[in-house]
């Protein structure tokens, strides 16, 4: 099908019949077709279905079944299998610092999820008023920033920020703030997350702007010409032309965002270890210091565990949203 | 179907993300050698820092020429060592023979991930250093070898201290610090480069108090970091830090203190000896500058407290070359190779009659006085998870330098350290 049907299926809700004229009527030998050819779309997804199956479903069985196990250098070096029921599970579940630290996630999560829908739709919308060079311009400097490695950028971060020769310490001592000057940034949880979170953000934007950018070109210049002769402002179109068509999109971006935040590993534990004294570990980096750092494998794979159903819970909504409407269209 | 493709992906992504631990690869088939060891190669785990090239040399050509056999060295780093050589050991085909730091013998010893040498002790170990060969000895088994010990010095910039007008080295702990702030005085050198978090160093003030990190409560082992004795190694730790301006919240490999005294604008680093390899590395220039001198203590007669951190040699159980690992040992340490390495790196040989060999070497002469009364983090199995990053003694010392008292200190990392402490095996 073409691009044209897709657009109908976000456009309709939005600004019902309006936009019945740009609708390709369905072919008429389509139903034959589709007889014959039932099973080839499910051939066609078989090769994608068995990466899937082998490189995640066989990881999460097996991380299922470590997390029942009591798996520590010993156990894992003479690969003896020791099950130990749910004592994993209630040992973390027990401990206060398994609630501190998803506390810490969702907070963590939430502010720089904000943060990246925020400057990143804003991000969007200048790149679909801009000029053609300047939007070029723009693109190269945001597909840039989406392509730099995580590490190298963590790293580079790193440098930045540096206590001792530190850029970033440099220009604020230059202009004026002496106190800076030889400011450690990685001492505090504050300051540690704050040099964190505009990493991610930073790394995050481009993917949101291109994405929301997408999506403004879909909008028909008509409606903007109907609004305006309804007397519609800047701020009016944007709420009743603009915005519609948006959602699903910011939706979907804003999910993608929380997995992508809240999984975040690279950057933080590059950046300083879930330093200074554990305060910036979140879930993923608590069950690595946990499980392969502590060597305590079994533990570990609990952590991780939980922390796929605590994901599952923060996305429920957005899931449960989409597969209402995947019934529906059934 | 667009939203079914970004559920599809966002169910996918978050999968990956959280998914995987574990794992096992590896392949056996070495032939054991029933015609000689012709044709094997054995692979041979040496931290960083403990094989010089000369030595190195020497040994790999005579053992290639005794055994027929190939020697691989695989130099490995200390940070994050623990998890390495846990999987190492736990795969089928594991390096033969590794490197293992004495506070983390008896861990590995209790794993069952290395070989029982006993016979290769009664063969060779007769004149091994009793007090150099309790680490590797669990349950009244040999587990491993004495490789070398070796303590900390100040590593000093000759040129620093004469500019400040300094002569002549310090005797008393309170001379050093006069020291220091005369450097700090007269010179723009930064007087010492110590990192909050170089816990080795806190470790031998510990042991000049005579205190111990951990204690003994029932029968199992507890933090000891609330005994006022610790607080006053702390005290003195923070007296030292504060002639430095290096970081309260890292450790002395990061950035490699040895680096940054390469750079001449530092009067002085504790550190090992062979950490001046390190600085002429980085800069050749500092080489006619380095000297060293013993930490010194409280009183003359008596030098700092310092912890004496020494390497075994373990043969991994999974090895399949037992007979060739036996005969690498056999030769590296015999009193030819472990003589040879003590002139080269400035190290405690594990035979006293062998210590003769440090008279050449200006590092070495600076650490002998003060290994008589250096001492070790308890040699238990438990230990060594306390060494997992994110070290508590780490954070402990950070805690104070940035103005905890001691005692608030000890109590903020203690759960920490006793849970570690308590971890099944």
């Amino acid at each position: 099908m073409s691009v044209q049907t897709e657009r109908t299926d976000t456009g309709t809700a939005a600004a019902p019949g309006v936009r019945k004229t740009d609708v390709t009527p369905p072919g008429d030998t389509g139903s034959a077709r589709r007889r014959g050819g039932a099973s080839a779309p499910y051939l066609l997804l078989l090769p994608a279905l068995l990466a899937t199956v082998i490189l995640l479903g066989w990881p999460l069985v097996k991380n299922g079944v470590l997390s029942f196990q009591n798996l520590n250098p010993r156990q894992l070096i003479l690969h003896l299998t020791e099950w130990r029921g749910f004592d994993n599970y209630t040992d973390v579940l027990g401990g206060s610092d398994f609630w501190k630290v998803v506390q810490r996630t969702v907070v963590f999560t939430t502010v720089n999820v904000v943060l990246i829908m925020l400057l990143g739709t804003l991000v969007g919308l200048l790149l679909a008023r801009l000029g053609k060079r300047m939007r070029l311009l723009l693109m190269l400097g945001l597909v840039l920033a989406w392509a730099m490695p995580v590490i190298a950028a963590t790293t580079v971060y790193q440098w930045l920020f540096a206590q001792r020769f530190g850029v970033v310490n440099w220009l604020l001592a230059k202009a004026g703030w002496s106190s800076m000057a030889d400011y450690n940034w990685f001492g505090t949880q504050i300051s540690t997350f704050s040099v964190i979170t505009l990493l991610i953000v930073w790394q995050s934007i481009p993917f949101v702007a291109i994405n929301l950018y997408a999506a403004t070109t879909t909008i028909p210049k008509e409606l903007y010409e109907a609004a305006s002769i309804d007397g519609a402002g800047t701020w009016k179109s944007f709420t009743s032309v603009t915005f519609p068509f948006m959602r699903p999109f910011l939706w979907a971006t804003t999910f993608l965002e929380v997995i992508w935040v809240f999984k975040a590993f690279p950057q933080i534990f590059a950046m300083n270890r879930g330093g200074p004294d554990r305060l910036t570990e979140t879930l993923p980096i608590y069950a690595f210091v946990e499980g392969p750092g502590n060597q305590h494998y079994g533990m570990g794979a609990a952590i991780s565990f939980l922390t796929i159903l605590i994901l599952l819970g923060l996305t429920a909504y957005y899931l449960r949203t989409v597969l209402k409407q995947e019934e529906d269209e059934l | 179907m667009k939203r079914k493709l970004i559920a599809a992906v966002g169910v996918a992504g978050m999968l990956m993300s959280v998914a995987a631990c574990g794992g096992d690869d590896g392949d056996s088939g070495e032939k054991t050698g029933a015609d000689g060891f012709k044709g094997q190669t054995l692979t041979v785990w040496a931290m960083d820092g403990s094989t010089p090239p000369g030595w190195t040399k020497d040994l790999t050509a005579a053992f290639e020429k005794q055994t027929k056999a190939k020697l691989k060295f695989e130099t490995q780093q200390w940070n994050g060592i623990q998890q390495k050589i846990t999987t190492s050991l736990s795969e089928d085909n594991p390096p033969d023979v590794l490197e293992v730091g004495n506070t983390q013998t008896p861990a590995y010893a209790a794993t069952g991930g290395l070989a029982d040498l006993s016979d290769l002790k009664s063969e060779i170990g007769a004149d091994w250093t009793e007090a150099l060969n309790a680490s590797s000895v669990f349950d009244g088994k040999q587990y491993a070898a004495p490789w070398y010990f070796a303590n900390r010095v100040v590593v000093y910039n000759k040129k620093v201290w004469a500019d400040a007008g300094i002569k002549g080295t310090p005797k008393t702990r309170a001379e050093f610090f006069d020291a220091l702030e005369t450097i700090d005085k007269k010179t723009d050198a930064e007087p010492l480069y110590l990192p909050g978090q170089n816990w080795y160093f806190f470790d031998g003030l510990t042991i000049g108090q005579g205190a111990d990190l951990v204690k003994k409560d029932g029968d199992k082992y507890v933090s000891n970091l609330a005994d006022p004795k610790v607080g006053k190694a702390m005290e003195i730790y923070k007296e030292y830090q504060a002639f430095s301006k290096a970081p309260k919240d890292k450790d002395e490999a990061t950035p490699q203190q040895a680096e940054v005294f390469a750079k001449g604008n530092v009067g002085a680093f504790i550190g090992m000896g062979w950490e001046a390899g390190t600085a002429i590395a980085a800069n050749k220039k500092i080489e006619k500058d380095i000297g060293y001198f013993t930490i010194p203590g409280e009183t003359a007669d008596k030098p700092e407290g310092v912890f004496l951190g020494g390497s075994n040699f373990a043969v991994a159980a999974g090895s399949k070359k037992q007979e060739l690992a036996k005969e690498f040992l056999k030769i590296a340490l015999s009193d030819k190779f472990e003589g040879a390495l003590a002139k080269e790196n400035g190290v405690i040989p594990n035979k006293e009659s062998l210590q003769t060999n440090l008279s050449a070497n200006p590092a070495a002469v600076a650490a002998a006085p003060a290994a008589a009364g250096g001492g070790t983090t308890p040699l238990i199995p438990e230990w060594a998870a306390v060494e997992n990053d994110p070290n508590p003694i780490k954070s402990y010392m950070t805690a104070v330098l940035k103005g905890k008292s001691p005692a608030e200190a000890a109590k903020q990392v203690e759960a920490e350290i006793n849970k570690r402490l308590a971890q099944s095996s």
